[in-house]
């Protein structure tokens, strides 16, 4: 019993995917097909790769506010290479990924410049690059993007529903989970967001880490666009904003510390499709888009409320704990 | 009537009884030592007392009144006021603010009368016997200075059980005796101070009585008059102990580690050298500088000049990283804030500067990790029910041994050991100083920085001392006293 409540709050994002997942099936025809599965899973491919980099910063304790608008960016700037320019395509994509781990390392130099959290630099950056894709765009909506661009996305391999966007995801997801729990490299991130001055002193080198990690959420970022615009089939200076709040509250839910330091990619995974299926659900029950920013709101804090709670459930708050708090906020604030 | 009694309070963590049918008792005007091993349940006794953990039985009695679950505000309305080995006041804020935490001060209910503040904080610290101004930030006092205001805050409190967790460890040698005198001073209020330590001399020259515990178990109460040191340590290790420096049968080899004219963040300028198969002692008071060389050495902060030469070659170490590619490791002073990940197990700690040697093809090995941990577990004699745990949950003196067995498994061969024993019970000690041995006798050089004059004068084949930034001189075995050391600490010279 007391195993089963263990794995539960170890994996809750995981066991509420699998509570929902059986209230859809037996609620909704069609829901529990593999073909709807296929569909879920196709849909939220590019939040899921981009999850892969925005947990990778917050297990080594960073947190990434620009995530929406740089995918924006990045979208925008394909599509138009796409349509405006004669480079073939497969350097388009190249180009893309290439200027997306651009603007993560500028980010990266900048908050190493500053010696500021990565987080206030990302704000500063989400507005800085939603005013530039609004600029470049004039506003309107690049659509007629080519089939072979399109075809990256949604070609289908053995089922229809079946696309490349998924295998690509599957493939990061495993990678990233391998990379996380068994090498050096993934050992060295969770170090740092444990504890990044004792990581400095153990010899792991936290600035060059800090510029890899960077790089990395630059790749994750600028194939999550490309996917998404491919799948889509146009780019807007708004594509993608916004989903950095959903790929946080996934994140929160699959079990990662807003202080760093934890977290399993699998948990994540499950925590993205959970968000998705709740949005999902409340489209089809025809709520009103607002109440639905309102429960998303409602989610997220709960995340937040869960990652406090885990908190406190690994170290009894003694005074100690308490005033440590008081002195770090103090320190930094 | 005793003020503070503790009845038959058991407290269990998963795989440990922390503390197992413990009773004691403690009375008015007396300075009451609590001294056992590394582990034995000393600071969980007084989480207990404080309020900030729950026993799972027994009772707390404060001034005949019984309490069962008590809260950490029964506890301060009771009048006891616990100064815990970290320190913890608000950095940004004034002393006098720091004093009166939380109290109202004037009849503003919004706004403190400052005025009003500055002036009774003024007097609590004249009381106390310091010259710290009451406007100065906390951040900018020194640990020992820092601390008088902690034992100031009780005074505000006026609380009638004062509990120190290892006062001692956190402050320089030339400022114990002052706080010995406050701490005096307050038993002779009436206050009963309770005094946990793992250094003896001060438990004999400071306390009336002293109580042990063992595993857990309460073992004997006895005045210090009258009591042997053998005796003491036979009641806490529950063996007779040697307590001599082990002998080392090392050859001192070449020079390993040279600085030379070595300058840091402001007015430094060190020439040392330490050779292969010595132990280098490195003394100094607090803001000497030892710190900061240490900082240097293992790569962590650049020199703004000088040179750094390992093994007879100029280097210059863009990171720790490149420090322990060249064999130079550091065990750092702070386990909390440099030493430690709170949250991981022992097994991530113990090789965590050490996962990339234990990688093949960039996957680590978590057998040989495992291996690695359990190798320095035995041998630093970690007391914890699974190697799983996390080093939050260890003892003070455990989570010590836990930093130095990350560097050691590091396999640094020029090592700086930056207080390594504090918060280390004798026992442990005795391990850690043939660890030393054994290290300096396979020919690997270490510095050690420590401000327990014993161990320095003990443990060393040659003491340099630093005042200000520099060297101000270097003894030989022979040369070897406590006074001398002292006044090169102090920057006399002559
Ligand atoms: N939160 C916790 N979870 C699990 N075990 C704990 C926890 N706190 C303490 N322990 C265990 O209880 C025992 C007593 O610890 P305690 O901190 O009281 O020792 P101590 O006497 O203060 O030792 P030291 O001299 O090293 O500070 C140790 O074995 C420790 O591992
Ligand atoms: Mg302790």
């Amino acid at each position: 019993m007391k195993r089963t409540i263990d794995f539960c709050q170890k994996n809750l994002a995981l066991v509420l995917l699998v509570t929902a997942g059986a209230i859809f099936s037996a609620t909704t025809a069609n829901f529990f097909t593999l073909t709807n599965i296929l569909n879920i899973l196709n849909q939220n491919a590019y939040t899921i790769i981009a999850m892969c980099g925005v947990a990778l910063i917050m297990i080594g304790g960073d947190l990434d506010m620009s995530v929406g608008y740089h995918m924006s960016i990045c979208g925008v700037l394909c599509a138009m290479m796409l349509t405006r320019t004669a480079i073939p395509v497969p350097v388009v994509v190249a180009l893309t990924v290439l200027l997306s781990v651009a603007a993560a390392t500028l980010t990266t130099f900048l908050t190493e410049l500053l010696a500021i959290p990565r987080i206030f630099v990302t704000i500063g950056e989400a507005t800085l690059f939603q005013g530039c894709a609004y600029v470049i765009t004039n506003s309107k909506t690049i659509s007629n993007l080519p089939a072979a661009f399109k075809n990256i996305a949604q070609g289908a391999l053995g089922h229809p529903s079946l696309t490349y966007a998924t295998l690509i995801m599957a493939v990061f997801v495993a990678a990233m989970s391998f990379t996380l729990s068994h090498t050096y490299f993934g050992r060295h991130v969770f170090s740092m967001g444990g504890n990044l001055t004792a990581a400095r002193l153990a010899g792991i080198n936290t600035r060059r880490m800090k510029y890899i990690i960077g790089i990395l959420v630059g790749f994750f970022l600028g194939v999550a666009a490309v996917i998404l615009i491919g799948r889509t089939g146009a780019a807007a200076a708004n594509t993608a904003a916004g989903v950095e709040i959903n790929i946080l509250t996934g994140i929160l839910l699959g079990g990662v510390s807003i202080r760093g330091g934890e977290g399993k990619i699998s948990n994540c995974v499950a925590g993205i499709l959970l968000v998705a299926l709740i949005s999902n659900g409340m489209q089809l029950a025809g709520w009103n888009p607002y109440y639905q920013y309102i429960a998303k709101g409602v989610i997220m804090l709960c995340a937040l409320g869960f990652d406090m709670f885990q908190m406190r459930r690994r170290s009894v708050m003694n005074n100690q704990r308490k005033e440590e708090i008081v002195k770090t906020a103090a320190r930094e604030g | 009537m005793p003020i503070l009694e503790v009845a038959n309070i058991t407290k269990r963590y998963p795989g440990v009884t922390a503390l197992d049918d413990v009773s004691m008792s403690f009375e008015r005007g007396e300075i009451h030592a609590l001294m056992g091993e590394n582990g034995a349940g000393k600071s969980t006794l007084v989480k207990i007392i404080a309020g900030a953990e729950s026993a799972d039985d027994g009772e707390v009695i404060v001034g005949g009144k019984a309490f069962r679950g008590m809260t950490p505000l029964d506890a301060k309305r009771a009048g006891i006021s616990v100064i815990y080995q970290e320190l913890n006041l608000a950095p940004s804020l004034s002393v006098a603010e720091n004093l009166f935490i939380g109290k109202r001060v004037g009849n503003s209910r919004v706004r403190p009368d400052f005025g009003e503040m500055n002036r009774r904080a003024a007097e609590v610290l004249r009381e106390l016997g310091s010259n710290v101004k009451p406007e100065t930030l906390v951040f900018e006092l020194s640990a020992s200075q820092q601390q008088l205001v902690e034992i100031g805050k009780a005074l505000v409190d006026n609380c009638k059980v004062l509990i120190m967790d290892e006062p001692s460890a956190a402050i320089a040698v030339a400022e114990v005796e002052n706080m010995f005198r406050v701490v005096r001073q307050m038993r002779d209020r009436g206050v009963a101070v309770i005094y946990i330590s793992h250094r003896i001399d001060e438990v004999f020259e400071l306390c009336g009585r002293v109580s042990i515990l063992r595993d857990g178990q309460y073992i004997a109460t006895e005045r210090t008059e009258g009591l042997s040191r053998r005796g003491l340590i036979r009641h806490m290790v529950g063996r007779e102990l040697s307590e001599t420096f082990p002998r080392r049968a090392a050859r001192v080899g070449e020079a390993a580690l040279e600085a030379v004219g070595l300058t840091g963040n402001g007015d430094f300028n060190i020439n040392l050298t330490v050779r292969r198969g010595e132990v280098l002692g490195l003394a100094g008071l607090v803001g000497a500088g030892r710190a900061e060389f240490a900082k240097m050495v293992c790569g962590d902060v650049r020199p703004a000049s000088g040179e750094l030469r390992v093994n007879g070659r100029v280097r210059r170490f863009g990171s720790v990283a490149d420090a322990l590619a060249e064999g130079v490791g550091l065990i750092p002073e702070d386990r909390k804030r440099e030493g430690l990940f709170m949250d991981f197990a022992i097994d991530w700690n113990i090789p965590s500067m050490s996962f990339k040697r234990l990688s093949r093809f960039g996957i680590v090995s978590q057998k040989k990790a495992e291996a690695l941990t359990d190798r320095y577990v035995d041998a630093l004699r970690i007391k914890t029910p699974s190697t799983r745990q996390a080093a939050r949950n260890l003892s003070g003196g455990n989570q010590q041994k836990v930093v130095v067995a990350r560097t050691l498994a590091a396999e640094a061969d020029i090592l700086i050991f930056d207080e390594p024993t504090r918060g280390i019970d004798v026992g442990s000690k005795q391990e850690i100083y043939s660890l030393m041995n054994g290290l300096a006798e396979s020919g690997s050089a270490i510095i050690m920085i420590t401000s327990d004059m014993e161990e320095l004068l003990g443990m060393s084949d040659r003491v340099a001392v630093m005042y200000e930034g520099r060297v101000t001189g270097e003894l030989t075995r022979g040369e070897f006293s406590q006074q001398r050391a002292l006044e090169l600490a102090s920057g006399y010279t002559a």
